[in-house]
């Protein structure tokens, strides 16, 4: 049963009186994006501060938070009360009533209550799918019933005419026509009815990049599947097969003139992108690490730069450009204008043949790629060129437009000449002044958080103590030795990093249930193609394991990009369990749950026989932190 | 319109049968203004408003005061929006559930919409207080306090008798579904955290008049 609303019975002014509402509410829902956005950054920042969780040497008596050492002190006063580790006083943030938490736990606390996750995380046990108002805004699109053929993909996603209520308002509106397809019953189906407009949503929007979307980590239906906020500039320009998934994606791709041309033109460092792609696979995985820096998700050419396979060159020079912002199509003009005093990318030959590559970060998929054309031999090459982004403006404002300059060398490596990132948020768009900025070299490790966001995972996971009664839900049956029963639901993941060119992934889920990591409890998902939402609905089963087990083990759950000619590419991953750092009176450095992996964890031990559900950040690493 | 420059964004939604002020209450509120003239509100509609939330130490000290930017989802009374106005309950995190005083059938209809909202609400027990709209026309009174208050306690929730066109009770009774929610946020938050349930965490400003403590699902 579909979510959607029957509001055939509303007259057109009525249709378009509404649309207004909704389209008020919708600004209104992005202004709090941007700020839950810049929340979870700072969350990000504590994090990264110090905060080793679970690892070895926190428990040799030193502070979880700041490494610093406690000496002799007693575990049971000294442990934060959110996630059990040591830390020392200065870690602690004390609550009116004098109990304390360490700084992490009570940053969190804190983002759950201004978040609003504190409602969301509920609201998602009774509805798993968007804002009321966004199932109102596609139920108006709907055709009315007897005429529907756009399940069919017939007729186009929407109709003819626009409503009213869309173009009165300035900025946001252009694109939803076009993107907001209404939900035509998808290949993979749902089970239970609240889903299907979910999944049905996601289908039509399997192609936007992994930073699409705003919600940082997170659960919020509000803040899923936002069709508006879907950039051109990194649409996946889908093979022509796909069929019935072409309707909507043959509009869109219609509506980005120049995306063509633009594949075509990023053909030239094919080779490249190829050759890092063989390097990275060759390095260990935990390299995988270094390559994610802040400015560098998803970015191959940085992950080989710091191997070294370019030559390293001494950053010198500036760049000069000005930026504007164009409403009414939508559009991020770049006007690059020169470079000055490069560096020499052959210093014998004093040679360099730059051009400027740009990216509006995170997003580094190809499609949102724009270059300029290649200067010979000049350290201060004169461009005068104009770079474009279609992109919405409060989707721009979360982006940082990363300006590289490379040398162009006809028949070895292209040498990196220098960058510069400007934050969007804080950009002027009203000047459109000559900006001149030096460059810099590729941002080091240690601006790069080790905490980067790689999406999120849906998981429902539910203990039956007795495996006897399987589903009965009977709750607790005491110490029973035996026979209880984890299932692990993998419902779908969001925001995947884009592993394939063209800016999908073919994602799988993988899970162990550690301390075992063999055969015994490997469990996969199938492969879900060309999607960086992709909806697995699938279940793992472990069996045999008693209540006593929980506090022992961990939930394991990594996501794979799948790669059959090759090893597959590490996508992220996440670890369920305790969090205490031990199991079974040893000390281990996977027991290292943190936050709403821990609290998922909690809630299912909590309620045996009935399923837990959580959205969960996916981590760039399942490397201790800082190892 | 809103910069963000906010601490919490709070959704309240307040429905009841058509005519009972729903709209003139939230004008009230937000402008401070009263328009007697009845335009139904077609579907739905919101209202925003910037207010300061103080928050209370367990001992009634106090504590820091907030941001709070409220939306105010308006709905229409009217049967032929119900599923329109329906599919918006589960946004909003309390309820400001209205009747008129000058109508018996607007105040038995409470009834109905307490189950619509236990059906459709983000989860079977949100916050919600009881409001007897139009008290200043105290001559055509149909409801009498008793049985608004009786109706109000056998819910478990707060009632006011207000008035969109003196202002009565209009701040009040908002404060008050702001207070509860903020308390139960708190809750919320405490709960997820920690495993022993002992700790009550602070809470806000107007603890008495809370009947029970309400325990939220997560």
């Amino acid at each position: 049963m579909s979510e959607a609303v029957d509001l055939s019975f509303l007259s057109e002014a009525e249709r378009d009186m509404i649309l207004q509402v909704l389209q008020r509410d919708e600004e209104l829902r992005k202004a709090e994006e941007r700020r839950v956005r810049r929340l979870k950054n700072e969350l990000l920042e504590i994090r990264r501060k110090g905060a080793k969780r679970g690892s070895q040497r926190y428990s040799e008596r030193t502070c979880a938070r700041c490494q610093q050492s406690l000496g002799r002190v007693s575990p049971k006063a000294n442990s934060c009360r959110g996630c059990n580790h040591l830390v020392c006083r200065d870690c602690r943030s004390y609550s009116i009533n004098s109990t304390w938490r360490c700084k992490v736990c009570t940053k969190e606390a804190e983002l759950k209550k201004t978040t609003g996750d504190w409602f969301y995380d509920q609201r998602i046990n009774r509805f798993a799918n968007g804002p009321g108002s966004d199932i109102v805004r596609m139920s108006l699109r709907r055709k009315p019933p007897g005429r529907n053929s756009q399940a069919l993909g017939g007729e186009g996603p929407y109709p003819k005419k626009p409503p009213l209520g869309c173009s009165l308002v300035d900025g946001l509106h252009v694109e939803r026509p076009r993107t907001q397809a209404p939900f035509p019953p998808r290949g993979t189906s749902r089970l239970d009815g609240g889903w299907g407009l979910y999944t049905a949503r996601v289908g039509s929007h399997g192609a936007v990049s992994a930073d699409e979307n705003e919600t940082i980590f997170k659960k919020n239906p509000r803040r899923i599947l936002r069709p508006a906020d879907y950039t051109k500039s990194v649409i996946d320009l889908r093979p022509e097969e796909l069929g019935s998934e072409s309707s909507s994606m043959g509009d869109r791709s219609k509506s980005v003139p120049g995306l063509k041309t633009e594949v075509v033109r990023d053909e030239e460092e094919e080779d490249i992108d190829n050759l890092v792609e063989i390097h990275r696979r060759r390095t260990a995985r935990s390299s995988m690490r270094s390559g994610t820096s802040s400015s560098t998700l998803g970015s191959m050419v940085s992950i080989y730069s710091e191997a070294g396979d370019f030559g390293n060159v001494c950053v010198t020079g500036e760049i000069a450009f000005s930026l504007s912002y164009e409403h009414k199509t939508q559009t991020l003009f770049i006007h690059v204008k020169e470079c000055r005093q490069l560096a020499y990318a052959d210093e014998a030959k004093k040679r360099s043949n730059p051009y400027v590559k740009t990216y509006l970060l995170p997003d580094k998929s190809r499609q949102g790629k724009r270059k300029t054309t290649i200067k010979r031999n000049s350290v201060n090459p004169l461009y005068n060129e104009l770079l474009k982004y279609e992109i919405s403006k409060s989707l721009l404002l979360t982006r940082t437009l990363q300006f590289s300059v490379w040398h162009h060398d006809r028949f070895g490596r292209n040498t990196f000449l220098g960058e510069v990132e400007i934050p969007m948020d804080s950009w002027n768009f009203e000047s459109q002044l000559e900006e001149r900025l030096p460059l810099h070299g590729k941002a080091g490790a240690d601006s790069a958080g080790s905490q980067q966001y790689r999406g999120e995972l849906v998981v429902s996971m539910k203990y039956i103590p007795s495996s006897k009664h399987p589903g009965a839900g009977n709750g607790k049956k005491g110490k029973q030795e035996e026979g209880g029963e984890l299932q692990v639901w993998i419902k779908e993941a969001k925001n995947l990093m884009a592993a394939k060119s063209g800016g999908t992934s073919d994602s799988f889920v993988k899970g162990y249930l550690l301390p075992l990591r063999n055969k015994a409890t490997k469990r996969k998902t199938p492969v879900m193609k060309k999607t960086l939402n992709p909806h697995y609905n699938h279940t793992f089963v472990y069996n045999g394991i008693s209540p006593e087990d929980l506090q022992h083990i961990c939930l394991e759950l990594t996501v794979w990009d799948r790669e059959p000619l090759s090893s597959n590419d590490f996508l992220g991953g996440v670890r369920l369990g305790v969090g205490n750092g031990m199991s079974k009176g040893q000390v281990v450095d996977w027991m290292d749950s943190t936050g709403e992996e821990v609290s998922l964890w909690q809630k299912m031990l909590q309620f045996p026989g009935s399923w837990a559900e959580g959205t969960l950040q996916l981590r760039s690493t399942m490397a201790k932190p800082g190892a | 319109m809103t910069d963000g420059d906010y601490d919490y964004l709070i959704k309240l939604l307040a429905l009841g049968d058509s005519g009972v002020g729903k709209t003139t209450f939230l004008y009230r509120y937000t402008d401070n203004k009263f328009n007697p003239k009845f335009i139904t509100t077609v579907g739905i509609d919101f209202r925003e408003k910037r207010v300061i939330y103080h928050s209370r130490g367990p001992n009634g000290s106090p504590g820091k005061a907030f941001k709070v930017h409220l939306q105010l989802w308006d709905t229409a009374g009217q049967e032929r929006f119900r599923s329109l106005t329906t599919a918006f309950f589960r946004d909003a995190m309390g309820f400001l559930l209205m009747f008129d005083l000058t109508s018996q059938q607007s105040f038995l209809n409470v009834r109905n919409w307490m189950s619509q909202l236990q059906a459709n609400a983000y989860c079977e027990n949100p916050d919600i207080v009881l409001l007897g709209n139009k008290a200043d026309l105290s001559d055509q009174r149909e409801v009498n306090e008793r049985q608004a208050r009786d109706l109000a306690d056998k819910y478990g929730i707060p009632y006011f008798e207000t008035s969109a066109a003196t202002g009565q009770n209009v701040d009040k009774a908002v404060e008050m579904l702001l207070d509860l929610i903020m308390k139960r946020m708190e809750q919320c938050v405490d709960k997820t955290q920690v495993s022993d349930t002992a700790n009550g965490g602070s809470s806000g400003k107007l603890d008495s008049a809370k009947p029970e403590e309400k325990k939220c699902a997560c």
